[in-house]
């Protein structure tokens, strides 16, 4: 339980987040949408330097983008977390297995009723930061357009280890 | 019903630079007739996404074909990814169902008898679709008719999905995981590709 870090910040700018992810020269964005990254997902779509893949579940998108990443390519999955918990196998497979850096950008359902004192909890709320760790998958916050720095501390730590790294976002994206 | 390694041998000869990725029996059994720097072996990478990892490395390469070689019991895994061919499939990405009905590598037990491998490609929407709308699904039943269609198949534009009703008669050498980021490692250096 990460009580102690939570925060009510509204969220990071969409646009703004997408302006990050383009400054880190991502090739590739693969999401499916969920209710949080819905305005982030939309203005992926919309951005004509960013190729947009929306398959059908997580652990194919993990998969797609470790053969992108090992092709040349670099790719960013945005995925919530309950898409985190489909894509197990293939996050151990194709990513932390063989040392594949993927660079995750992990929607945390469930945090902003649990930082608003709401219950119940969403069951997907209380395992994503212990499912990283268990990994050994580093990860960051991203709550709001100040954390936006985040992102690219996120893709140096994937590219210095050669491994998974993370950002989770608690709140959903302003436009 | 085609001998698989009779197949393997037949795609080996004609095979010059393309990108083959195997899974499960395939991995034991290609290595017999091929060592390439553009081989991969993606046992234990992921279960069921052998021909998603495909298409993240033919979009990524578009100057050379892929080749995945998988079995029909990892089709099972990843259902969705045959809609996901449809709609992304570039035309450098040829996936060789390699049917035979059964989980072999772990001792052979049946798979549901009646699915329709090419009929659920083409419903998927891999029939002239893919990102090139040129898409076909095909269903190979012979030897001599694989050999004919080799050629075609590795120069003109898919995505192909190509459904290969095979039978295994011949020894399965043991499992032998290698180091799976030194696979990584080799197969980026075959293409060239520097690190990031």
């Amino acid at each position: 339980m990460t009580t102690d870090t939570q925060r009510r910040d509204e969220g990071a700018s969409a646009a703004k987040t997408l302006r990050s992810i383009k400054a880190l020269e991502f090739t590739h964005v693969l999401a499916i949408p969920d209710s949080e990254s819905r305005l982030l997902f939309e203005a992926v779509d919309a951005d004509a330097d960013l190729d947009l893949i929306v398959p059908c579940r997580e652990g194919e998108s993990v998969a797609i983008a470790s053969g992108l990443w090992l092709g040349g390519a670099k790719p960013l999955l945005l995925i919530q977390n309950t898409g985190l918990m489909e894509a197990g196998d293939a996050i151990r497979g194709c990513g932390i297995g063989p040392r594949i850096p993927l660079r995750l950008v992990v929607g945390w359902r469930g945090y902003a009723s649990a930082a608003a004192g709401k219950v119940p909890l969403d069951s997907a709320y209380p395992y994503t930061e212990p499912l990283l760790e268990a990994w050994g998958i580093p990860f960051w916050h991203l709550m709001g357009d100040d954390d936006l720095g985040v992102l690219e501390q996120m893709d140096r730590a994937a590219s210095e280890r050669s491994f998974p790294a993370a950002v989770i976002t608690g709140f959903g994206y302003r436009p | 019903m085609i001998e698989r390694m009779d197949l393997f041998r037949t795609l080996a000869e004609r095979r010059n630079d393309e990108i083959v990725v195997m899974t499960m029996s395939a991995t034991l059994q290609w290595p017999l007739v091929s060592s390439h720097p553009l081989d991969f072996d993606f046992l234990a990478f992921g279960m069921g996404h052998a021909s998603d990892f495909g298409l993240g490395l033919a979009l990524a390469r578009p100057e050379r074909k892929t080749i995945v070689l998988k079995g029909d019991g990892g089709l099972l895994m990843s259902l969705g990814s045959l809609v996901t061919l449809g709609r992304y499939g570039p035309g450098n990405l040829l996936v060789l169902l390699l049917e035979n009905r059964s989980y072999e590598i772990v001792g052979g037990h049946e798979l549901p008898p009646g699915a329709d491998f090419a009929g659920l490609a083409r419903a998927a929407g891999i029939e002239g679709g893919g990102s090139t709308g040129t898409g076909k699904v095909e269903r190979i039943e012979t030897l001599d008719a694989f050999t004919a269609a080799l050629p075609r198949l590795l120069s003109e534009d898919g995505p192909h999905f190509v459904v290969l009703p095979v039978a295994n008669h011949e020894p399965l050498p043991a499992v032998a995981h290698t180091d799976h980021a030194t696979r990584v490692e080799n197969l980026r250096r075959g293409l060239g590709v520097s690190d990031g």
